[in-house]
């Protein structure tokens, strides 16, 4: 765990297209992110943070004429199809602002499912006690042990976004972005889930977390503010 | 290896996939009972034709072919040919047993003179026979009332011999539409009634009338007539050939009362200028009897087409064999007419090639628009799980791999569905006459009471939601309720349907073969449009950035 450069974002544009209006949401961003380290992204609302962090995920494509989002050096514009959906399984894991489980799955299915994607059904066929042991362990450990057999929809605000993160966290990734992990939960709540990304983060999990909330980036590393589509 | 999962999933946990399947069952299932039925339909009139005339047709008109038992045994020699039969084809009057005002009903007929035995080989004759006491597992199918349960109503045996056996006299089979007293019932049978009482009645029963007289006029070689020739006759029996026209027309006789009438028997040949010591014209030889047609019936291997160039070789051959001197002393005909049945009923046939053509149009119609219902139900159902393909490509599947579980889905519905569509389809169509025969009568009162309380719970549910402020269920209780209700006066009111109406449809019955080819065809395109519905639609969303697939809440 050293201060290895692993997301860095140079030049950042992001132009969405409404009708004929085009609307620049980022301007020219540049971060970077640390290895191990917890960052915050804030801002106010409609300040482009979500579009920042989806792009460092790989969801969303950057513009032409916009500079590079590189990780461990490599540029994700240059990625194959494969190599993409491998960055997107193994390299980051992602939490949604709106939690995003699959409804007909269990608890434990969901978050399971990455560690199902992208693997034979020979290396399932061995490795599927392994994986559901670890989606075991990590939903014990967000005390979500007697939920495992519901459904999504059974589940309260709070411990859907904690399935969520298990689901993000089950192919350890190098690095869990999450989108305003505690926007739609109570502070108390909101707390849980703050002091189990820092359980990770302590465990030594890169963080890169969006929030307009002063007070929740306070528990971050680092802050980044996002304005005119500019980071500072 | 989250397909399979993913899959099964979707097909086991919500309501949509079993609509689906029922709507792909449905689907299969209609256009299979539609296509069945109506090809059968179209076989069974060009069957019926066929099996009034055999394959091929050899005639030579008016005049006709002599020594045809010769030519008959020629023909029957060969490998092509499973039996031939002579004919002698005419008009004539026929004066009915019945009448107005004392007087006769006469009717213009075509007069066939058949050989019972070998007219029965060539065509089934025996078979279109309708007084004959019937077998007895046809015993137990028959309505109560039908008349020929009593052996008093048999004509099989005068029929086959062509003759009231019991007094000699000469017999004629009219076809069943000729008499105005066979009343064609619902069933397909005939019930010869009384006109007045409208009630069963042997009296009215053609081959228990008496005699009927029949006039025949003989034409020259030359195309003159010469004087009729009248013969008294005993109706024996009448057939039923299944095509209208025929049956409404055509009395056969025996072919020796043919020639007889029409002077086409085996006659002396006088000299007109030598005369014997007696002073009677010289008698120079026996002239050959003569039959205008000859019916051939093919073995199952060959076809008309191939039937018919033998029979055409053949006759060249014979006329060898026969040796010239003869041939030109009987005057055997250079060249015959051979036709196959096809080219000889094409009035016929013609009008059903032309309804099979209406038909695969209409058949293509129902197609798509099945086709159409699959693809819209798979490309709702998917639409829905936009989201959810979203949420896959977010956590790095690959478009193939969403694809593939679109794509099991659709193969899995279609599959069942299919498999579902053609039992219904099967079933439909192998009980069809007696679901016919059920919607035919009115319903009974057991039933009409049932649906009628189930309706009336249905609108108690309903007025119950309401008061308790339930949408859903006022909603569904309220069609419901509508729905039986209808049902229910439909039921109290209808006196039964009569779709296909046996007597005015000329089959007794609606085919019931499963068109095998169509079924295959069927439920395969039942699988691909369903696996096309889902894979379209699944394809787009999975090409989609997972950010604008999960943007909308
Ligand atoms: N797919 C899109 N099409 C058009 N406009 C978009 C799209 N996605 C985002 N935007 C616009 O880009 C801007 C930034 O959106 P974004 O979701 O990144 O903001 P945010 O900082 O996450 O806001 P919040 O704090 O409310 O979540 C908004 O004005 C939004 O309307
Ligand atoms: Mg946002």
């Amino acid at each position: 765990m050293g201060d290895a450069m692993l997301l860095r974002a140079k030049g950042v544009h992001k132009t969405y297209r409404l009708g004929r209006v085009d609307v620049p949401v980022l301007a020219g961003v540049d971060l970077e992110v640390r290895e191990g380290e917890w960052l915050a992204i804030v801002g106010s609302s409609g300040s482009g943070k979500s579009t920042l962090l989806h792009l460092l995920g790989g969801l969303d494509r950057v513009d032409k004429n916009s500079g590079p989002i590189e990780f461990l050096g490599e540029d994700l514009r240059g990625f194959t199809p494969a190599r993409e959906n491998r960055y997107r399984n193994r390299d980051v894991g992602f939490v949604f602002q709106f939690y995003h489980l699959l409804p007909e799955l269990t608890v434990l299915e969901n978050a399971m499912i990455p560690a199902l994607v992208g693997i034979s059904r020979l290396r399932y066929a061995r490795e599927r006690k392994a994986i559901t042991e670890r989606a075991m362990e990590l939903l014990e450990d967000f005390g979500l042990a007697h939920r495992l057999k519901h459904r999504s929809s059974e589940l309260s605000g709070g411990e859907r976004q904690r399935v969520a993160i298990a689901r993000a966290l089950i192919n350890r990734p190098r690095v869990l972005l999450a989108d305003e992990p505690t926007g739609n939960l109570d502070v108390k709540t909101g707390h849980g889930i703050l002091d189990l990304i820092a359980g990770r983060h302590g465990a030594g999990t890169t963080v890169v977390m969006v929030t307009h909330d002063a007070a929740i980036a306070a528990r971050a590393s680092r802050q980044v503010l996002l304005t005119d589509g500019k980071a500072s | 290896m989250y397909a399979p999962l993913l899959a099964n999933r979707y097909l086991t946990s919500r309501v949509i996939p079993f609509i689906a399947v029922g709507a792909v069952a449905m689907c299969v299932a209609l256009v299979i009972i539609v296509v069945s039925v109506m090809s059968g339909f179209l076989n069974m009139v060009r069957e019926t034709g066929r099996s009034q005339i055999g394959d091929v047709v050899v005639t030579h008109d008016v005049v006709g072919i002599p020594f045809y038992q010769e030519f008959i045994a020629h023909l029957e020699a060969l490998p092509e040919v499973a039996a031939a039969s002579p004919v002698i084809e005419t008009f004539g009057l026929l004066q009915m047993p019945y009448g107005v005002a004392g007087g006769k009903r006469v009717e213009t007929v075509q007069v066939w003179g058949i050989d019972p035995v070998s007219f029965d080989k060539t065509t089934g004759y025996q078979k279109t026979l309708y007084w004959k006491y019937p077998s007895e597992a046809r015993r137990a199918e028959l309505h109560e009332e039908d008349p020929r349960l009593s052996p008093l109503y048999d004509g099989l045996a005068d029929a086959m011999a062509m003759q009231k056996l019991a007094t000699g006299e000469d017999g004629v089979v009219l076809g069943i539409e000729i008499s105005p007293f066979n009343q064609r019932m619902r069933d397909g049978t005939y019930r010869t009634e009384d006109p007045l009482s409208g009630e069963q009645s042997r009296a009215y029963w053609m081959p228990a009338t008496e005699g009927v007289t029949l006039t025949l006029v003989p034409v020259s070689d030359r195309g003159s007539l010469q004087a009729e020739k009248k013969h008294q006759f005993r109706i024996v029996n009448e057939f039923e050939s299944g095509v209208y026209q025929i049956d409404a027309q055509r009395v056969l006789i025996s072919l020796e009362a043919a020639q007889r009438m029409l002077r086409l028997d085996s006659a002396p040949i006088v000299s007109r200028t030598e005369v014997d010591a007696d002073g009677r014209p010289k008698v120079l030889g026996q002239s050959a009897a003569r039959a205008t047609t000859i019916l051939v019936k093919s073995n199952e291997q060959c076809t008309a087409l191939q039937l018919k160039y033998a029979v055409e070789k053949a006759y060249v051959s014979f006329v060898e064999k026969i040796g010239p001197d003869r041939a030109i002393a009987e005057r055997l005909p250079g060249h015959i007419d051979v036709r196959t049945w096809e080219e000889r009923l094409k009035d016929l046939i013609g009008p059903v090639e032309k309804e099979r053509e209406l038909m695969r149009t209409l058949f293509s119609i129902i197609y798509l628009v099945c086709a159409g219902l699959v693809l819209s139900i798979f490309w709702a159902i998917v639409a829905e799980k936009t989201r959810d393909i979203g949420i896959l490509r977010a956590i790095g599947a690959s478009r193939a791999g969403v694809l593939w579980i679109f794509l099991r889905y659709g193969l899995f519905i279609g599959l069942v569905g299919s498999t579902v569509g053609i039992g219904v389809a099967a079933l439909v169509v192998s009980r069809i006459n007696d679901i016919h025969g059920a919607l035919g009568i009115p319903a009974p009162m057991w039933l009409k009471i049932a649906v009628m309380l189930v309706a009336l719970a249905a609108i108690v549910m309903s007025v119950r939601s309401i008061l308790r402020n339930r949408a859903l269920a006022t909603v569904l209780w309220g069609f419901g309720s509508i729905g039986l209700m209808g049902i229910a006066v439909l039921l109290w009111f209808h006196q039964g349907f009569q779709i296909w109406d046996p007597s005015v449809y000329y089959f007794s019955k609606i085919p019931s073969d499963l068109d095998m080819f169509t079924a295959v065809t069927t439920a395969l395109g039942g699988v691909v449009f369903s696996v096309i519905g889902a894979a379209v639609p699944a394809a787009k969303a999975a090409d989609t950035d997972p950010v604008r697939s999960l943007r909308y809440e």
